[in-house]
């Protein structure tokens, strides 16, 4: 089976109206469908019995389907958990296949995010699949699909342009749907008139035109005359509008991390820094604007997009509308990518209102100056760090304050005897959300930053100042490895180091500084994150990953004045390109024997102090806001 | 509106839209060749890159009234559902994408870059490449890409 057919088998497998298999059935090719997955398509507000989720199944044409909540952004998972598959069963990978993101048909493994695909899905699937092969699970000593470079199961598609994404789906008899915004980030909807022949949904401060095809409702959007009143921008002030830290008992992010007692290790410091740090709101710019399908039958919602949480997404909407779980159907189409910024649904659920609104079935995509203004932005923050060290050079006193930015990564890798880390809800006049590692970046710029500091103070050499301060043998290795690769003693560059969701990394850059331009030369990188799955992926996501985060590092920064964004357009917002990337060395450490940690963010969190770093070796300079350019 | 004759992937396509309609919109919304993807429209990430007589062009920029009796191929009119051309096999030789929602425009471009310099330096595919945004930050491995196929597939 080709990919062609594969695609129309799971369009009519997973879709399966009867009018989308009547246009499938058009192509030329005949489909059989055995038995379809659902029947509600065929009933009004009645909701029959759902069929229980399946996990794994082996199809009557043998193919092992698997199922699963969790999506394919980019990062590999629609490979990965099929090597699991096809591991555990002992079969090819090419027969098994992947229903995603289905909230009727697919078990609900949580939102694509925060790298939990290889913590928990990954062992969820292998157990799954080594049970419907009546085994065990097989040992990583023994693997022969996990552990191997096993091609994307995409590839062919994505180099020959027929793989669908969320934007790509145009199924026929839709009315197209256009938002129509304010020239002001935030404001409310004070007038509007619209000439007839022109068809306005209207519904609090929603507004918008639909047509029958998205050129006809761009031009009939440019007809409506709206008049808004903005909402004022406020300059925040993240420390002086802060709440005191709350420990939540079992957050994953706890606000709280103590150990020993500050006072005392104040009391064996020698030496004391304090430093403040800031990183500024970035935007996930992923590089397909999202779009969302909304058709309502009767009381029964089904919505199609690019979600990377389709089960959040359909709980925001079964909230909105006063509905229960199964009548609203989320199914996520594969995005241009997400990178954490396509965990709501905004658009969504602005589909599914218009479409209720309209009385038809809709498709909303939206241009990528709303993808900047109207999704959320990483949240800006303040981070203050007051230290101490000892006459050798030990910290043995960390005082680190996150103020709005976020609590992942507070906990430092170094053995230090007496620590609070904190994090500080604050206020911010920009809507923030989650970002590829959360908060990590942030933290560990100050965090990172810091430590080079206090070598700098201790007279220390930096990568000596870090090994005296870590315990973690698989962290130091990592640093050692990098720097014999780097050549630290003979060349002049930053470095960074983390402990990151499980994972152990350390980055080593060489650049240049011309006034205030910094031009990276060259980076090596380890990365160990246990048992390396994919090797071929893995270089990619960590590759990928430094390469985004020079981006947040240099110059990436969301501009605004006191009522709008000021730069919501790719030719104002400025993402890494080519120019701005040099040689990259990865070295990946494969442990076997040990549980492999998710690896899709935490290779963002190194690159930007060790830049920072590099600048301070480079120039006597120390630069402690984010952007580094900026 | 006006009907509109246009050569797509060696086929003459008839279409009914306004003159100054992009071609990017044609594409996908008119004729289903949705390879060429809108990432930005205003020419500034490439996502919608398509070959005009060979030349890679931003699609989301180029109206429909200027392309009569020009040559026009998409993604989807590179290769044959049997064989890739060289530079799509190179990319997935080097896996050269994660989402790869960039890759179709960074072939075309690739493809026209090596149609008229065959053997180019790294930092000459650097140049020509970098009005392409790979949000996922593949460069590396496109950069190789090219490298790979403009010395002939593996």
């Amino acid at each position: 089976m080709d990919s062609k057919q594969q695609y129309l088998r799971d369009c009519v497998e997973r879709l399966a109206t009867r009018r989308e298999v009547v246009q499938v059935l058009g192509t030329g090719l005949i489909v059989v469908v055995v038995e379809p997955l659902h029947s509600w398509q065929e009933e009004d507000d009645v909701i029959s019995a759902k069929r229980p989720v399946l996990r794994i199944e082996v199809a009557p044409d043998g193919w092992v389907v698997l199922r699963t909540g969790k999506v394919e952004l980019g990062q590999g998972s629609r490979t990965l958990l099929t090597q699991c598959v096809a591991e555990e069963m002992g079969i090819a990978p090419a027969k098994v296949r992947l229903v995603m993101g289905d909230t009727d048909t697919c078990p609900d493994d949580g939102g694509t995010w925060a790298s939990m695909t290889t913590p928990e899905t990954v062992p969820a699937v292998r157990k799954a699949a080594a049970e419907a092969a009546g085994s065990t699970l097989h040992e990583p000593s023994a693997w022969k699909v996990l552990g191997q470079s096993v091609p994307a199961i995409d590839g062919r598609d994505i180099v020959t342009g027929r793989k669908k994404y969320a934007s790509d789906w145009m199924p026929a008899g839709l009315l197209a749907a256009k938002m129509i915004r304010p020239p002001f980030y935030k404001a409310t909807l004070e007038s509007v008139s619209a000439p007839d022949g022109v068809r306005v949904v209207k519904d609090g401060d929603l507004l918008a035109v639909v047509a029958n095809t998205p050129r006809e409702a761009e031009v009939q959007a440019t007809k409506i005359i709206a008049m808004w009143k903005p909402s004022q921008l406020t300059p925040p002030n993240f420390k002086r509008d802060s709440e005191m830290p709350v420990f939540v008992e079992g957050a994953r992010y706890p606000a709280i991390v103590k150990r020993g007692d500050l006072a005392t290790g104040d009391a064996l410091a020698v030496k004391r820094l304090k430093s403040e740090y800031a990183v500024a709101n970035i935007a996930h710019v992923p590089l397909e604007p999202r779009a969302s399908v909304a058709r309502w039958q009767g009381k029964k919602l089904t919505v199609e997009s690019g979600s990377q949480a389709p089960f959040l997404v359909r709980n925001e909407l079964k909230q909105h509308f006063g509905l229960t779980e199964r009548q609203v159907r989320v199914r996520a189409i594969d995005p241009g990518s997400g990178y954490g910024g396509k965990q709501r649904g905004e658009c969504e659920l602005e589909a599914a209102r218009i479409a209720k609104l309209a009385g038809a079935d809709v498709r909303l995509a939206w241009s990528r100056e709303e993808e900047f203004e109207r999704a959320y932005f990483r949240p800006a923050g303040v981070i203050e760090v007051a230290s101490g060290i000892d006459a050798s050079g030990k910290i043995v006193s960390w005082d680190f304050h996150n103020f709005n930015s976020g609590a992942s990564s507070l906990t430092p890798p170094y053995a230090i005897p007496h620590l609070y880390c904190g994090f500080h809800k604050s206020k911010s006049p920009l809507r923030e959300g989650s970002y590829r590692s959360l908060a990590a970046v942030a933290n560990n710029f100050a965090r990172e930053s810091h430590v080079d500091e206090l070598a700098a103070l201790a007279g220390i050499d930096p990568l000596e100042f870090r090994l005296k301060n870590l315990s973690d043998a698989r962290l130091k290795e990592a640093l050692e490895r990098g720097a014999a690769k780097f050549g630290w003693k003979q060349s002049k560059g930053g470095m960074a180091c983390n402990l990151e969701k499980d994972a152990r990394l350390a980055l080593f850059v060489e650049l240049d500084v011309v006034k205030t331009q910094v031009k990276l030369k060259r980076i090596v990188c380890v990365f160990d994150c246990g048992a390396i799955l994919n090797p071929g992926n893995l270089r990619n996501q960590v590759e990928g990953a430094i390469v985004q985060g020079m981006g947040g590092a240099l110059f990436e920064k969301v501009q605004h004045d006191s009522e709008r964004i000021l730069n919501a357009k790719m030719s104002k917002y400025r993402v890494p390109r080519f120019s701005d990337v040099p040689p990259i060395e990865t070295i990946l450490i494969d442990r076997r024997d040990v549980k492999p940690a998710g690896a899709g963010e935490s290779p963002i969190t190194t690159i930007a102090p060790a830049i920072a770093n590099g600048i301070f070796a480079s120039t006597g300079k120390r630069l402690r806001s984010l952007p580094l350019m900026g | 509106m006006a009907q509109w004759s246009l050569e797509i992937n060696g086929k003459t396509e008839k279409v009914v839209a306004e003159a100054a309609t992009a071609l990017l919109w044609v594409l996908r919304e008119d004729l289903q060749l949705t390879g060429a993807k809108y990432g930005c429209g205003e020419g500034s990430c490439g996502a919608c890159t398509v070959l005009v007589d060979g030349k890679a062009e931003r699609s989301c920029l180029l109206p429909i009234s200027s392309l009569k009796g020009r040559k026009i191929q998409t993604i989807e009119g590179l290769s044959s559902a049997e064989k890739l051309h060289p530079v799509q096999k190179a990319f997935l030789d080097e896996e050269a994408f994660q989402c790869g929602f960039c890759t179709p425009g960074m072939i075309l471009a690739s493809v026209a870059l090596l149609s008229k310099t065959a053997k180019p330096g790294r930092e000459a595919v650097r140049q020509s490449l970098n009005g392409h945004v790979c949000r996922c930050g593949s460069y590396p491995r496109i950069l190789a890409a090219v490298e790979l196929a403009a010395r002939g597939a593996k």
